[in-house]
């Protein structure tokens, strides 16, 4: 691994304030600027998260009252809710979409694309991303891909109904059932979107990374943000394309009488299909060789800005900075070979099933090196116990709790009967929806200064994360013991089976503090919107961080870092240094001590 | 054969971010062409396999693809050397084949076609279909590229900013000689197996 950086010699002439000639178009709407890019994609991602979040409710409304006429929603859903109670072709749409747009059109866009975009530039000390105009496109491809996965909803038959996974033959064949029909196509044809923009996006982050560092940025000097945005641009560029084959061949089965999928003997409304030899497993191969490294796509970023997060309030260097940046490729490494484990009551071999087990629990061993770093960091810390850091925390507590549950999984034999139950249910939404959930979260309160220029305010942050830790760990923790009992996931009501009357209670309460949670969100949408207008002005490093783009004014200028890129001569994580007149020392600040490495 | 001089750091830089963005978007292409082939040789293990025999056409689109790949390395090795016009006449060439190649593949699509084979009819024929069709939409992006450094080239670009030329060349043919590589591959998956 190269210690030395490359020169970073972008001309001023192309920066500077050639903004301010802009038009309004150019700056806000069409901008190349990576900043507002990545705005744009944090806006989308939590418009979008008040779709899924809705759609949650109306789940949890099922399964915490599935008796109960709800009757203001009917006149809502006429065709889903007829006389106020939810039909079951309505339930599985709304669970598929909910788990669509929560991974990748909210986590997606707002974690990865939305802050990935904002804080690679400014972290590395560049002046903007590798291929600005890409950047720019890949913005609005996903845009189309979100208004796409939206229209969806309001053509015939609704939308889709397959699950994220879109397993066929239920996403294969049209006339399975309403939601096989056209909201399936757009759903795949929106998803060709996002992988599009995705690549487009992960190209200019690896690129970005590793041709525009500011003078002195040597891969050492990277803070963990940047490195986890790295890897899991990787990881995200090599793992989409097999589902964007399997999307090609999914829509050919659907419209084109093609076998891919499909297998003989498959009978529809009483009528035999012809098609012959396909292989609904082939598909699940090549959804899980994405589905599975999509998992870390989202959860490294939130790893990430935890640990750039947790040096600003315990006033220490993170802990075993190196370790934890192996630790991350190695978990890129690992990640593309463990997608099996997602299979294994598909009647796979027991020798491969073994071997995704071993897989699966190896890379347990990188995940929890970065787990034990960023608990050691709080160690001996003198913490400030501030918005952000509260959600850093939160992010602790559910990586620890949610990974637990993935030993269980990871194991083949306990997953045969775990497998589909609630218990994978709670498990994922601790990981992918936990840590990310508020790792995005710590990353808003963290940054927002910096991004608007204003800083949100701390009593309603407060509130907002106890009102939303308490219920979310109650909810998911809870979920592991109703799988434990048996339930499975996907079903519509639990009433009509005698075996699952013993979790009705545990349903009514999960449903509770589901309410509960979506209600905390509104003191977060209050807060962002009352911030951005009245907020208490932010000066440059109102958390005295030492990362570069605390080094501009908040907001940053166009191009950055005005005049001069800064040049870098300290790991990121100086804290508790001797030789400035502070406990901290940016990465710019010139060093009496040449060089400072990790 | 002349290396590339750059006139400046900048452009220097320039060459090495495209570079390295190319391979990156080269790797995302390379993974999807694997993903087809897994899909590939799990469907051919099933009961229902036929094996389609191949378009007569695919052995000179081979040698049209392949001559363009030569005659674009040629045309880089004149504009190294600053002979502008033969440069510019054997890129001209290159965007010329390419468009036959591309015309030969439809013309192999019609064989098929005129032969009663049509997309969904044996699982053969349905990758027969996607995998040259998937490797098709890349040539038509490769010829978009050739044709942006043809004219360039033609207009003087090469004259004018040597180094800037030297980088929308390289990477231009980068992309010829892979989607070459990827259609060896995919003619030996089809004819093989």
């Amino acid at each position: 691994m190269s210690a030395t950086a490359p020169v970073m010699v972008r001309t001023e002439s192309e920066h500077g304030d050639h903004a301010l000639e802009f038009g309004v178009l150019r700056r806000y709407v069409f901008s190349t600027d990576h900043k507002i890019i990545g705005i744009q994609y944090i806006l989308t991602g939590l418009v979008m998260a008040l779709v899924g979040a809705s759609l949650a409710a109306l789940i949890r409304l099922q399964l915490g009252w599935p008796e109960r006429q709800w009757t203001f929603l009917s006149q809502l859903f006429p065709k889903g809710m007829p006389g106020g109670v939810m039909t079951p072709e309505f339930y599985l749409a709304v669970v598929t979409m909910h788990g669509t747009i929560m991974v990748f059109f909210f986590i997606s866009y707002v974690l990865v694309s939305g802050f990935g975009n904002y804080l690679v530039p400014l972290q590395v000390g560049a002046r903007d991303m590798a291929f600005p105009f890409l950047n720019m496109l890949s913005y609005w491809v996903a845009f189309l891909a979100a208004v796409v996965m939206v229209v969806s909803f309001f053509v015939e038959g609704g939308a889709a109904a397959s699950g994220w996974t879109a397993y066929p033959p239920l996403s294969a064949v049209a006339a399975a059932i309403p939601g096989s029909q056209m909201g399936q196509t757009l759903w795949l044809l929106s998803m060709a979107f996002f992988i599009a923009s995705f690549t487009m996006s992960g190209l200019n982050i690896v690129a970005t990374v590793f041709s525009l560092r500011a003078p002195g940025m040597s891969l050492w000097r990277l803070p963990l943000t940047v490195w986890s945005y790295f890897i899991a641009a990787i990881i995200g560029l090599l793992a989409f394309p097999p589902l964007t084959a399997g999307a090609v061949m999914l829509l050919l089965d659907r419209h084109a009488g093609t076998s891919f999928f499909l297998p003989a003997g498959l009978v529809i409304g009483n009528q035999l299909l012809p098609n012959q030899g396909g292989s609904p497993l082939l598909w699940q191969h090549l959804f899980w060789f994405l589905g599975h490294p999509e998992v870390y796509v989202l959860i490294l970023p939130a790893l990430g800005v935890t640990c750039d997060i947790l040096p600003a309030f315990t006033r220490k260097p993170v802990f075993g900075y190196r370790w934890s940046v192996w630790a991350l490729v190695a978990v890129g490494v690992l990640s593309m070979i463990v997608w099996g484990h997602h299979m294994f009551v598909s009647g796979m071999s027991p020798f491969t099933g073994e071997y995704f087990s071993i897989a699966t629990l190896t890379i347990t061993v990188p995940m929890t090196i970065f787990g034990v770093n960023m608990m050691a960091s709080l160690w001996g810390g003198a913490l400030r116990m501030r918005t952000p850091m509260l959600f850093a925390c939160g992010v602790l507590a559910l990586f620890g709790s949610g990974g637990l549950g993935g030993l269980f999984l990871g194991n083949a034999t306990a997953d045969m009967q775990l497998h589909d139950t609630y218990f994978v249910v709670g498990h994922f939404h601790m990981m992918i929806g936990g840590v990310t959930l508020f790792g995005t979260f710590a990353a808003i309160y963290f940054w927002f200064p910096k991004m608007f220029g204003k800083v949100m305010s701390e009593g309603l942050g407060k509130a907002h994360f106890w009102l939303s830790f308490a219920p979310f760990f109650i909810i998911f923790f809870v979920q592991h013991f109703v799988g434990i009992e048996g339930a499975p996931r996907r079903y519509y009501s639990f009433t009509n089976y005698d075996f699952l009357q013993n979790t009705r209670g545990e349903n009514l309460l999960i449903s509770w503090m589901a309410m509960l949670l979506i209600t905390a969100q509104f003191i977060f949408l209050f807060n962002f919107v009352k911030s951005l207008f009245a907020g208490r002005p932010a000066t440059a490093n109102p958390w005295e961080a030492t990362t570069l783009e605390w080094t501009t004014s908040s907001p940053p200028p166009h191009g950055n870092f005005g005049a001069a890129i800064p040049n870098v001569t300290r790991w990121a994580y100086e804290y508790g240094v001797t030789d400035v007149n502070a406990d901290f020392a940016a990465q710019s600040v010139p060093s009496s001590r040449v060089p400072v490495t990790a | 054969m002349q290396t590339a001089t750059f006139s400046n750091q900048d452009e220097l830089q320039r060459a090495d971010v495209l570079r390295l963005g190319l391979w990156m978007f080269l790797s995302t292409v390379a993974m999807l062409f694997a993903a087809f082939a897994s899909a590939y040789l799990v469907r051919r293990a099933s009961s229902d396999w036929a094996q389609v025999e191949l378009p007569s056409t695919f052995g000179l689109n081979t040698l049209v693809l392949s001559a363009a790949s030569a005659v674009l390395e040629a045309a880089r090795g004149w504009g190294m050397t600053r002979r502008w016009r033969a440069s510019s006449a054997g890129l001209g060439g290159a965007v010329g084949l390419t468009i036959g190649f591309l015309g030969g593949q439809v013309v192999a699509w019609q064989q098929l076609m005129s032969q009663g084979i049509f997309l969904p009819d044996t699982p053969h024929a349905s990758f027969l279909y996607v995998l040259t069709g998937a490797h098709g939409v890349h040539v038509a992006a490769a010829l978009l590229l050739l044709t942006v450094t043809t004219v360039r080239t033609w207009t003087g670009l090469g004259r004018r900013r040597f180094a800037r030329w030297a980088v929308l060349m390289d990477t231009t043919r980068t992309f010829c000689h892979f989607l070459l590589a990827v259609w060896l591959g995919v003619l030996f998956l089809l004819s093989n197996y």
